[in-house]
């Protein structure tokens, strides 16, 4: 009890949980290959709760899918995320991703039994879908870390040839990697 | 021989009769080695960043420089009357870049507090902590006490920083519950793939002060604390160094390079902070060493009464057709001990400043964040700019003991 009420105490007197980590990097077979559904949607809604036992905070997300690159979860799916905002309270993790309604996303998920899906390397898992500059087309960013199919390669930065994708490339290549997982 | 950039510490003149000399007493060799002795530690790219600074360089100044790129050293061969342009064309660089002003800020987490950002730190010391008492197949909560015992004594080594850190014990309470207790251990997060460890805060958010940080270690990962590492297991040192970084009020650094590996996958292979996001691969302890960068970040949140006196820094803006650049990332490189410190342009004006520097010339690199996952550094919402060219700084830029170099500007220009 003593516990619980100085939990309580702490909790009411703060407001922003944070976290970071450490990850494992992947490419975009890795992550199309482990992926259990690759979904591109609209975010609809971004639902903050409390983990069981309210020891921390994560957040459902609801997609509202436009296609399915791998497996189908449904004409909507939630997916969770660790942290989000709750009242007074928000959580933070770096290296995970945060999403806000009317976002619109390719995001990679994995699932382990019946369990709610969960995006799969973090942040390594989503792509978000924007506007170009001028508005004509709609491309993929960050731009995709593709695997590489001649033995080791460095990844330099500011490869002129490393852009942001169009859309249409980009679900192309995420095909071509599930077809080529199976 | 020693560096002829070793024989320039400071802005103020004492080092220009200095370098004066020694240039003379190099033009004697015919040969003057660079200050690449410790060169087979950097990065392939960084290599090459040298030799197209200097590369540049000759092209505007000397064009008679032939420079050989070698693995290490990398070695110029100059005449007498090649070798007394450089030195009139570094005391040039001396004199215009070599004003002071005050430093700005060093990246560091912040939350917003009614309206303004809060660096978020421990406001006392020692920092206690406590381990959970629960073990893994292989690993000890006693082995665990170490490993992170000795990670917290790396950080707590930093000669500029004086932050102290403090064993509280062993607990029943779990990494993330909040109690209170800054809490350290392994959880099982299968779910969690490709996750290592994670370090969460509590933080008051009327002041915006630090209260509680926990660490976990995920638990579905094979471990090692091992002194020279294990094959297949993670070092749980390497780990705990990173999440205690965090713990102590650091975010992500990107002076790290990886690369695709034939198999799938990425694979880090350098890295010059142990902030670097990416972890290195299983059965390697190369993370367990703090660097530059690292060493820069943890004295900035901490510093101890000479820090401020004794380091520098470099500010300035990226823009991009005459507009500020949000996002880019600007390296500042000391050629005289091979270190690399780093921060980004953090408002729509391309402003950056990195603190934390050794006095003395340095390199300064700009270059896009185009093999990251930009939510890993920046909020969402935040339009990081990737699409421009790497751009090196045309002059080295002098770092004052104790001050600010001046604001300088890096045009970069469109892929």
């Amino acid at each position: 009890m003593v516990r619980l009420v100085a939990a309580t105490v702490i909790v009411c007197a703060l407001s922003i949980p944070a976290h970071a980590t450490v990850v494992i990097g992947a490419d975009l077979g890795e992550l199309a290959r482990d992926a259990r559904a690759i979904a591109r949607g609209r975010v609809v809604a971004v639902d903050a709760q409390w983990t069981p036992g309210r020891r921390t905070i994560e957040t459902l997300v609801t997609l509202e899918v436009e296609s399915y690159l791998k497996g189908a979860l449904g004409e909507t799916v939630q997916f969770r995320v660790p942290g989000g905002i709750l009242g007074r309270f928000r959580s933070i993790v770096v290296g995970a991703p945060e999403f806000a309604v009317e976002d619109r996303v390719v995001v990679f998920l994995g699932a382990r039994g019946p369990s709610v899906p969960y995006v799969l390397g973090f942040s390594q898992g989503v792509f978000r879908v924007v506007r170009s500059g001028d508005g004509s087309t709609w491309l993929v960013t960050p731009p995709a870390i593709l695997p590489s199919a001649a033995g080791s390669v460095a990844i330099v930065r500011g490869d002129p040839s490393r852009r942001a994708l169009p859309l249409s490339d980009f679900e192309q290549r995420v095909r071509a990697l599930v077809g080529g997982a199976k | 021989m020693s560096s002829w950039f070793d024989k320039l510490t400071t802005s103020d003149t004492s080092g220009l009769p200095t370098l004066i000399q020694y240039l003379q007493a190099a033009t004697k060799t015919r040969k003057l080695e660079n200050t690449k002795t410790k060169a087979r530690k950097f990065f392939s790219w960084f290599r090459d960043l040298v030799v197209s600074c200097l590369k540049t360089a000759v092209r505007m100044t000397v064009p008679k420089w032939r420079i050989h790129a070698t693995r290490t050293p990398l070695i110029l061969s100059v005449s007498k009357d090649e070798l007394r342009r450089a030195g009139a064309i570094l005391l040039a660089s001396l004199l215009i870049l070599g004003h002071t002003q005050p430093a700005l800020a060093y990246v560091k987490f912040g939350v917003p507090v009614g309206g303004r950002q809060v660096t978020l730190k421990w406001a006392q010391t020692p920092v206690r902590y406590f381990i959970t008492d629960f073990s893994i197949p292989g690993v000890t909560t006693s082995d665990l006490q170490g490993a992170v015992g000795r990670a917290f004594a790396s950080w707590q080594a930093v000669p500029t920083s004086a932050i102290v850190y403090q064993f509280g014990g062993f607990t029943s309470a779990r990494p993330g519950d909040d109690d209170g207790l800054s809490t350290l251990g392994f959880l099982d997060k299968p779910e969690l793939d490709r996750v290592l460890g994670s370090t969460s805060f509590l933080i008051d958010n009327a002041t915006g002060a630090l209260l509680e940080s926990d660490i976990f270690f995920n638990a579905s990962f094979a471990w090692s604390v091992a002194p020279n590492g294990e094959a297949g297991k993670f070092d749980l040192e390497s780990i705990a160094l990173h999440e205690i970084g965090h713990f102590s009020g650091l975010g992500h650094s990107a002076l790290g390079e990886t690369e695709l590996r034939a198999g799938g996958g990425r694979r880090v292979i350098a890295s010059e902070a142990v902030m670097f996001p990416i972890a290195y691969g299983a059965g390697t302890i190369a993370g367990r060493t703090l660097r530059a960068d690292d060493i820069a970040g943890v004295s900035d949140l901490y510093p101890d009464g000479e820090f401020n006196q004794t380091t520098g820094s470099i500010s300035g803006r990226v823009t991009k057709d005459g507009q500020g650049l949000f996002g880019a990332h600007v390296v500042a490189f000391d050629p005289a001990n091979g270190s690399m410190v780093a921060n980004f342009a953090l408002n729509a004006q391309g402003e950056f400043s990195i603190a934390g520097l050794s006095p003395g010339p340095h390199v300064v690199r700009v270059e896009p964040i185009d093999d990251a996952d930009l939510d890993s550094f920046f909020d969402p919402d935040r339009n990081v700019d990737i699409d421009f060219r790497v751009t090196y700084h045309d002059r080295l830029v002098i770092v004052p003991r104790g001050a600010d170099s001046g604001s300088i500007e890096v045009k970069v220009v469109r892929k």
